[in-house]
């Protein structure tokens, strides 16, 4: 199965430019505007690695993070958070509810899709060295 | 008469040596009958010798004195002593004209041939009534309580101030320890400060700050300044003192005080709000920033599709633009949090010199395009420091950028570090650029103030960086200082310590 990328964003625009600018890169993308929605496509889809937003309506990101990585399958997948937070403390906070890494908005066109297959590749690693 | 059988007593010597006294002098016998007078006595009541001689002496007091003195006269001849002149008795003299005059009397007695004479000396003592009433006049003139006290601490004198003040009658205050004006709580050392004023008296004025407190008859307590002076006086010295009640001062000031607290308890929460404000707006301003850099970053890249040169052209300057923006929302940020004391300082050990070459390399591509020479020459010795490496970075790199910002075309910007202390090292950036003038140096570290209007057109920046900069150095008790010759070029100086901010032990 191809490995795929799973996006989760309220802001359309920015949804669209981190789906458009993955998929010329040539992954394979989904994506859901809230975590509701987002859960269970996940849990269904088993994406490679995850691109969270975490201000969300109603439950946000960092609550769905937590859900993730408590569940027995979706635990493994890597998940990135994308903020537009940018206090001090708030990399933390990510890193505390369980992402496996942060990138804060506005993203870099150039370095997401670098950052995106080097996560894949490590879960991809991760994976055959469990089998 | 009989009279002039008594004149016969007395010779010519002891005539004329009434006569030289230098007061008003009369001899009576035992019945108050004058049998002798000097020249100065019969002048004083404005009678003529025939007239004066014979009279009783109780005919030149007013009326209403006459019964009383004649007893006390009577007495006097029953228990003779000497009777200096005393204040405080009221007296008064009647001339023959029937005006009176405020008279002191002192008296003596001498006997001759077993009868008793009285010697008096009249004064009129008018003169210095009048002093003691202006003086009088003048101590209830003074706004203040004045008190006036002897050296055994006994009240001598006070004015309707302090009546007013202290709710007591004058009476009730003469004579009485000055202690009775005074809380009790402060009356024991009242009285050892009161004996030390006195071995060293000195005029002491109207001093705030020294909580002093004076208490009512009804025992009620109030705040006072007091001033203290000495006043020479016949019996030894007696000290002046004002009274002030300042409750309604203290009143003021302590409102004054409230105010303040809550203005700056106001400015604290306004500056609050508006960290919080700048740092959600800089939060929203950077999703439609993300949209508008990230698609215009996707098509300058040409996935899409190619596109011609002036969608090209215009598409960068899209993409600068919002980068310029982006910046600038960091940089309110990175003030926001300043002001708001949310920055935090986490220190890592590393190398200055690597560091500088770091931010040059940053830098490396504008410098080149303009063909300004960089070079960096450091002698810290060791390299290696324990600060914040990104705030250092960022204070380099503002530091950097503008010196490259405002130097032409084919200028040179140089980066120097060195030891400044035993605990400090400095950074000098210094380039060849157009220099700042001596008046617009003061205000290169304020916010939004890059100087020179017209040159903002020439060189683009936030206006903000200069500011962070020193906020930064100076948040790790570091300072920045700038040298600069107008047209020929600046030198940034950065001094801080070699060990800043919090250690987080992995």
């Amino acid at each position: 199965m191809k490995q795929s990328v799973f996006i989760v964003d309220d802001n359309h625009i920015n949804l669209k430019l981190i789906c458009d600018v993955l998929s010329y890169e040539g992954f394979t993308v989904y994506s859901a505007e809230d975590a509701e929605t987002a859960l269970s496509v996940i849990i269904d889809r088993q994406p490679g690695v995850i691109l969270m937003d975490i201000q969300l309506p109603r439950m946000d990101g960092l609550t769905l993070t937590r859900i993730l990585k408590s569940k027995p399958e979706t635990s493994h997948i890597p998940i990135i958070a994308v903020t537009s937070f940018a206090m001090a403390g708030d990399e933390e906070k990510a890193m505390s509810a369980g992402c496996d890494g942060y990138l804060t908005k506005p993203i870099d066109t150039h370095t997401l899709p670098v950052l995106v297959r080097q996560f894949l590749e490590s879960s991809t690693s991760n994976k055959n060295s469990q089998s | 008469m009989n009279t002039f059988n008594e004149i016969r007593i007395f010779d010519q010597q002891f005539y004329n040596l009434l006569e030289a006294m230098p007061d008003a002098m009369v001899v009576t016998d035992r019945n108050g009958q004058i049998i002798l007078a000097n020249t100065l006595a019969m002048e004083l009541f404005s009678y003529t010798k025939e007239s004066f001689i014979g009279m009783t002496i109780d005919l030149f007091l007013p009326e209403r004195f006459r019964m009383s003195y004649a007893k006390h006269r009577a007495d006097y001849i029953k228990h003779p002593h000497q009777r200096t002149m005393e204040a405080g008795l009221e007296l008064f003299g009647l001339r023959s004209d029937k005006t009176e005059f405020p008279a002191e009397i002192c008296m003596n007695h001498i006997h001759i041939n077993n009868e008793i004479f009285v010697l008096s000396t009249i004064r009129n003592i008018s003169e210095r009534k009048k002093s003691d009433e202006k003086f009088h006049a003048l101590v209830e003139s003074v706004p203040d309580a004045v008190v006036i006290v002897d050296q055994q601490g006994n009240i001598v004198l006070v004015n309707s101030q302090t009546e007013k003040l202290f709710g007591y009658k004058g009476h009730e205050l003469l004579g009485n320890a000055v202690e009775m004006l005074i809380p009790k709580r402060f009356s024991e050392r009242h009285v050892i400060q009161r004996e030390g004023y006195f071995s060293h008296p000195k005029v002491r004025g109207l001093k705030s700050g020294l909580e002093l407190y004076g208490v009512k008859k009804d025992g009620m307590e109030f705040p006072v300044e007091i001033s203290l002076s000495p006043m020479p006086a016949d019996n030894g010295a007696l000290v002046f003192s004002l009274i002030r009640d300042i409750t309604e001062r203290k009143q003021r000031e302590e409102l004054r005080r409230f105010e303040l607290e809550e203005q700056n308890r106001r400015i604290q929460e306004t500056t609050r709000l508006k960290s919080e404000f700048l740092a959600n707006m800089s939060h929203e301003l950077r999703t439609p920033l993300n949209g508008i850099i990230g698609f215009a970053e996707f098509l300058v890249d040409e996935k899409p599709g190619p596109l011609n040169a002036k969608q090209k052209e215009y598409l960068l300057d899209i993409l600068s633009s919002g980068k310029h923006l982006l910046q600038l929302l960091n940089d309110i940020l990175d003030l926001a949090k300043v002001e708001a004391g949310k920055i935090s300082f986490v220190a890592t050990k590393f190398s200055v010199k690597r560091t500088i070459d770091e931010v040059c390399s940053i830098i490396h591509p504008t410098a080149v395009k303009k063909n300004i020479s960089v070079t960096v020459e450091t002698t810290i010795d060791p390299d290696i420091v324990s600060l914040d490496q990104q705030k250092f970075k960022q204070v380099l790199y503002n530091l950097l950028s503008n010196a490259v910002k405002f130097t032409h075309h084919g200028g040179s910007v140089h980066v120097g570090g060195g030891a400044w202390s035993e605990d400090r090292f400095c950074i000098q950036v210094s380039d060849t650029g157009i220099g700042i003038r001596k008046e617009d140096i003061p205000k290169l570290f304020n916010e939004f103030q890059q100087i020179d209007s017209g040159m903002t057109k020439q060189f683009e920046g936030t206006g903000l960086g200069l500011a962070i900069t020193k906020k930064f150095v100076e948040l790790q008790q570091g300072f920045i200082q700038v040298k600069s010759e107008f047209g020929k070029g600046s030198v940034f100086i950065v001094v801080l310590p070699k060990q800043f901010g919090e250690i987080i032990t992995p």
